[in-house]
């Protein structure tokens, strides 16, 4: 059996990680490239959202590389996420692919039913193995979105164009192939060094954005055509507000992050809509109230929850007096308009920043 | 004098609305609705909504305007969640009041009465009774009225599973005396939401035009609830999605009795839901290869003559099919 799973953020480090330490064979999805993305186009529902597509063109490449069985969350929706899997199974049935598709459906959507329901999947593993290379699979996750919120910061300054998104990414595959838990610690301690070393925030003004919006668009790259190096590049510093790290804690602990979001989306949205509606409304809210400069959101072009969010926080920059800039993908996105549309909403808040001090 | 409450003729209008105007008017208030679908609703709708919006909610934004023009006390805009346990509506509707209150400013009063029965249906009575306390404080009043309207929902939905479209029924409802002629030789199901294919502006009148060119037409509500279930029950996962459970469940039922001649679909563009359930479909047709299948979009750039060329073609497939024409 050869397992395949799609790319989101550093899943696949700690698939990778997991997987091997109980010994099951995987093959590694391919970098997501124009190729995947294409590929996905092309043999997916016109109006299905983005990441449905590149989770498509992932799942042909690995196939191709000859994996025979898919993992892949489903769910319970109202979101449509949860119905992906059925919908990518058909197709590649229709493509002639064969292979065995495991759709773990979390019930409550917690982890923890994840893993039981994996576990029934794979006999004969011991589970002692089993969670410590979950534990260890998901210290790495940690690890590499606390890299990660680091580099958004000192990208901004770096001395020197690309010198620190180049020890982000030495740094990032050290800590996908370090061995233990003290191994990693070193590494993280080391790149988040080294990247603060090679960065000055004396000489910049010091702009900060949040960039809220939809999971998969934050945490894969590729998706949003990197939209926080891009700011990065333009002296902006960037904070995203998901990360893996937070929707496992929620998912695994019910930790009270739902209580907060509602509390701050107060008076603006009033329940869970599914999706990360709610979370965009809650952090524009929250982001206004700490005095960052402006607010950025992405999201797949059509993705439901997201639009209701969109309509709301454009009311909530006026009444919060902060710049709100709302960004949908496809794949018919062009490079250069986004990147105007950063520029000039950037040099509004530069003006906006520079008239308050 | 009583108060007002408007009701936008759009979106769930189409499923429910019969019932909503008894418990209002036993509450003693008057029921107004929004106009009928015209372009300065489309107009007004599409200037208020952020662009991706769907075209049935920027309709529904239309409507809502109409009703604070029109000076209504209140505008009932409810939040339903969920109307049947483990399923769920889109996720517009689970925040349709808190968007609508951020896209159109100096709103009358909006009523938001919260329906979710994914769990149960618990808070269902408080929400009940929340709503009709702002009307009169007799709580059996309200209970009456809720009743009825029960009453009234079980008839609504009576009379469309005897053939009849919502909009033919809640004109029947209203003392109307309505004939259909709805006994083509052409069976076709007319799969979609009640509120993309009823709404006679935006989707040029489909039920009638089908039934011009000679067809019975079945929407969703006029199939029996069984066969739906009968059909779902073939599917590898059933949608979370009620409306998406109907299409699905009914396309699937005709799909294995071929008790149809052809099936359309009728989406929004851009709609997230039918983007998937339309697309399961349509694959499961051509594998059987035996029904021909056809998917229509709408948006608020449709034009009349595109959608009656397709029609038209689609049935002289389906004629042709039978043996009826020679090409
Ligand atoms: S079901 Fe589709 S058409 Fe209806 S509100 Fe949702 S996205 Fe729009």
């Amino acid at each position: 059996m050869k397992i395949t799973y799609p790319h989101m953020g550093p899943l696949n480090i700690a698939l990778k990680t997991m997987f091997s330490g109980i010994g099951v064979d995987i093959i590694e999805p391919p970098p997501i490239t124009n190729r995947t993305l294409s590929l996905g186009v092309k043999y997916s529902p016109e109006f299905a959202c983005l990441p449905l597509k590149i989770n498509l063109g992932n799942f042909i490449e690995t196939l191709e590389k000859g994996a025979d069985t898919i993992i892949m969350l489903g769910g319970v929706g109202p979101c449509r996420f949860g119905y992906y899997g059925e919908v990518q199974r058909e197709i590649l049935k229709d493509l002639g692919f064969d292979f065995k598709m495991i759709i773990v459906e979390p019930p409550h959507g917690r982890l923890a039913d994840f893993f039981k329901e994996l576990s029934e999947e794979f006999p004969g593993i011991g589970w002692q193995p089993a969670l410590k290379s979950l534990i260890f699979a998901i210290q790495k996750i940690f690890a590499a979105d606390k890299l990660e919120k680091q580099l958004l910061n000192y990208r901004a300054h770096e001395n020197e164009t690309g010198l620190v998104t180049k020890i982000y990414d030495e740094y990032t595959k050290l800590l996908d192939e370090s061995q233990n838990k003290k191994e990693l610690d070193e590494v993280l301690h080391e790149g988040i060094l080294k990247m603060k070393h090679n960065a000055n925030r004396i000489n910049d003004i010091q702009i900060k954005v949040a960039v809220v919006g939809e999971i998969y668009l934050l945490l894969e790259a590729f998706s949003n055509m990197n939209i926080c190096k891009a700011l990065n590049e333009l002296g902006v510093e960037v904070t995203k507000t998901e990360y893996l790290s937070d929707y496992l804690k929620n998912s695994a602990f019910k930790l009270p992050q739902k209580l907060e979001f509602k509390k701050n989306a107060k008076g603006y949205l009033e329940r869970d809509i599914g999706g990360h509606g709610l979370n965009t409304v809650a952090n524009t809210v929250k982001y206004a109230k700490k005095g960052y400069d402006g607010i950025i959101q992405v999201f797949p072009f059509t993705c439901t929850p997201e639009i209701v969010a969109q309509g709301i926080i454009a009311k909530i920059g006026r009444d919060m007096n902060i710049p709100v800039m709302s960004l949908s993908y496809d794949e018919n996105t062009g490079q250069a308009g986004y990147q105007t549309r950063l520029e000039a909403f950037v040099d509004l808040l530069a003006r906006k920043k520079m008239k308050k001090i | 004098m009583s108060k007002k409450v408007g009701i936008p003729k759009a979106l769930l209008y189409y499923n429910f609305y019969p019932a909503w105007k008894v418990f209002f008017n036993e509450l003693g208030a008057e029921v107004i609705t929004s106009g009928n679908t015209c372009k300065k609703i489309i107009d007004d709708g599409v200037k208020s909504c952020v662009d991706e919006a769907c075209l049935p909610v920027k309709v529904f934004v239309g409507h809502v305007i109409d009703l604070k023009e029109k000076g209504v006390d209140y505008i009932f805009i409810p939040r339903i969640v969920s109307i049947e346990p483990k399923k769920y509506l889109c996720a517009k509707f689970l925040g349709l009041p808190d968007m609508v209150k951020c896209l159109v400013p100096d709103l009358p009063e909006i009523i938001d009465t919260k329906i979710d029965l994914y769990k149960n249906d618990k808070s269902l009575m408080r929400e009940i009774v929340r709503t009709g306390k702002k009307f009169v404080s007799d709580k059996a009043k309200i209970y009456m009225g809720y009743y009825k309207a029960l009453e009234m929902q079980n008839k609504f939905e009576g009379i469309m599973k005897m053939g009849f479209s919502p909009n033919e029924a809640i004109k029947s409802l209203e003392g109307e005396d309505v004939k259909v002629i709805n006994n083509g030789n052409l069976k076709i199901a007319l799969l979609a939401h009640s509120y993309d294919i009823m709404d006679d502006y935006i989707c040029m009148g489909i039920v009638d035009r089908l039934r011009e060119m000679g067809a019975f037409v079945y929407t969703i509500e006029m199939i029996e609830k069984n066969k739906i279930e009968m059909g779902v029950r073939k599917l590898p996962k059933d949608s979370f999605w009620t409306y998406g459970h109907d299409i699905l469940g009914a396309g699937q039922y005709f799909l294995d009795n071929k008790n149809v001649d052809g099936v359309i679909t009728v989406s929004a563009f851009g709609c997230g839901p039918d983007s998937l359930i339309e697309d399961l479909l349509e694959r499961y047709y051509k594998r059987d290869g035996k029904i021909p299948f056809m998917s229509l979009t709408i948006d608020e750039h449709t034009g009349e003559a595109g959608i009656l060329t397709r029609l038209e073609a689609f049935m002289d497939l389906l004629r042709w099919k039978k043996g009826e024409i020679v090409i």
